[in-house]
């Protein structure tokens, strides 16, 4: 059974993977793989790199990414994905949500220490 | 797509067949996007990989994917599956839980005699289910709606018999069979309608009240094993409980004695 900090860590990461992958696709568009590599890059934030791929899915049937075909010197084509419009506003509600929390937890462990 | 040995081939369906069965059902996220997109994520990883690609070097790549049956949160899936995957995969009380409704639900479309037997199995995972929670200090919550009913049924099947099986045979032999008749002597034909009605009914609530004495003693002896074998229902029940229904049927019973004496 996993213990509490591991169970919670792991809850953590699930909440804020759709922030960082929407934070990852802020600037250019990317192929599945590169935004996976990018992640997994970022230590503690990807548990499983498929976890992944059904929040892209879900992110583009809720129109917050968008999907095109590119050619690829390297090989088959490949499939990017680059932020809509309404991804853009979402993500920038998010980042100030997320700092907001931030704050709050810092402002509380704060008060603690004094 | 990539050139893989037989045996990486092999592993690589397995594991798109588990894909698309652990993503059916999950109505935000399309399995067939999904699909595409490990299959391109392995085209890419494996890119530079001489072919065809064995096992070991395709095997690497999807342990870092890890298993599809993890990558759906259970609050992202429909409610089907994720009763499934309760039973399936699920915290052992929660499998339990279930186990013991499906099997109880399952009781009613082979009644009787497999309605029968299909009851016993579902009351003893009730009980394992209920002292599991009791042992790891878990409230039932809401779990109670697939743990009880089993549990709850099994009890009245035993209850029912037990408070009116013998008292009911003896009404019937008495009356039905004109036992009472016959051994006393009496000429049924030769009474009122009235004076019949008020011999049996003075009967029926002696007997029964009787009844309802011994029953509250016996019951009051298996207090402890009846406790245990249905708790949680039993939980809040005392031995005093027994002492109204000895009471109850005490008083039955002298009105019943009192009705039929006068009435003889």
């Amino acid at each position: 059974m996993p213990d509490f900090y591991e169970n919670w860590t792991t809850q953590l990461r699930k909440g804020l993977l759709e922030l960082a992958i929407l934070n990852t696709l802020g600037g250019d568009a990317l192929y599945g793989y590169e935004i996976v590599r990018r992640l997994g890059d970022v230590d503690g934030l990807v548990i499983t790199e498929g976890t992944v791929y059904p929040i892209l899915s879900r992110l583009r049937n809720e129109e917050y990414v968008e999907t095109y075909i590119e050619e690829s010197p390297e090989g088959p084509a490949r499939k990017y994905y680059r932020l809509t419009s309404r991804g853009r506003d979402e993500l920038r509600r998010m980042n100030r949500h997320w700092e907001r929390l931030h704050e709050a937890v810092g402002q509380v462990r704060k008060e603690r220490s004094k | 797509m990539i050139e893989l040995t037989p045996t990486a081939r092999e592993r690589f369906d397995a594991y798109l067949s588990r894909l698309r069965s652990a993503l059916r059902g999950t109505p935000q996220v399309e399995a067939e996007e999904v699909e595409q997109n490990v299959r391109e994520h392995i085209e890419v990883a494996l890119g530079g990989v001489p072919a065809p690609v064995g096992a070991e070097h395709l095997g690497a790549v999807l342990d870092r994917l890890g298993p599809p049956e993890r990558w759906i949160a259970d609050d992202e899936q429909s409610a089907w599956k994720r009763a499934i995957n309760r039973l399936r995969s699920g915290p052992e009380d929660w499998r339990l839980a279930y186990l013991s409704f499906a099997l109880f639900a399952a009781s009613f479309l082979f009644l009787p005699i497999g309605g029968v037997l299909l009851l016993i199995p579902a009351f003893v995972v009730s009980r394992a289910a209920v002292s599991l929670l009791a042992e790891k200090g878990d409230p039932i919550g809401a779990r109670r709606w697939l743990i009880y009913p089993a549990i709850a049924t099994v009890m009245v099947i035993l209850l029912v018999p037990v408070l009116v099986g013998p008292p009911a045979g003896i009404v019937a032999w008495s009356i039905e069979e004109k036992g009472l008749y016959r051994a006393s002597g009496l000429d049924r034909d030769e009474l009122l309608l009235a004076e019949r009605v008020q011999l049996e009914t003075g009967l029926v609530m002696a007997v029964f009240g009787a009844w309802w004495m011994i029953a509250a003693a016996i019951l009051a002896a298996a207090y402890r094993p009846l406790q245990i074998a249905f708790r949680p229902i039993l939980d809040r029940w005392r031995r005093r409980h027994l002492a109204v229904l000895a009471l109850v049927g005490a008083i039955i019973a002298a009105i019943g004695a009192t009705v039929f004496y006068v009435t003889w």
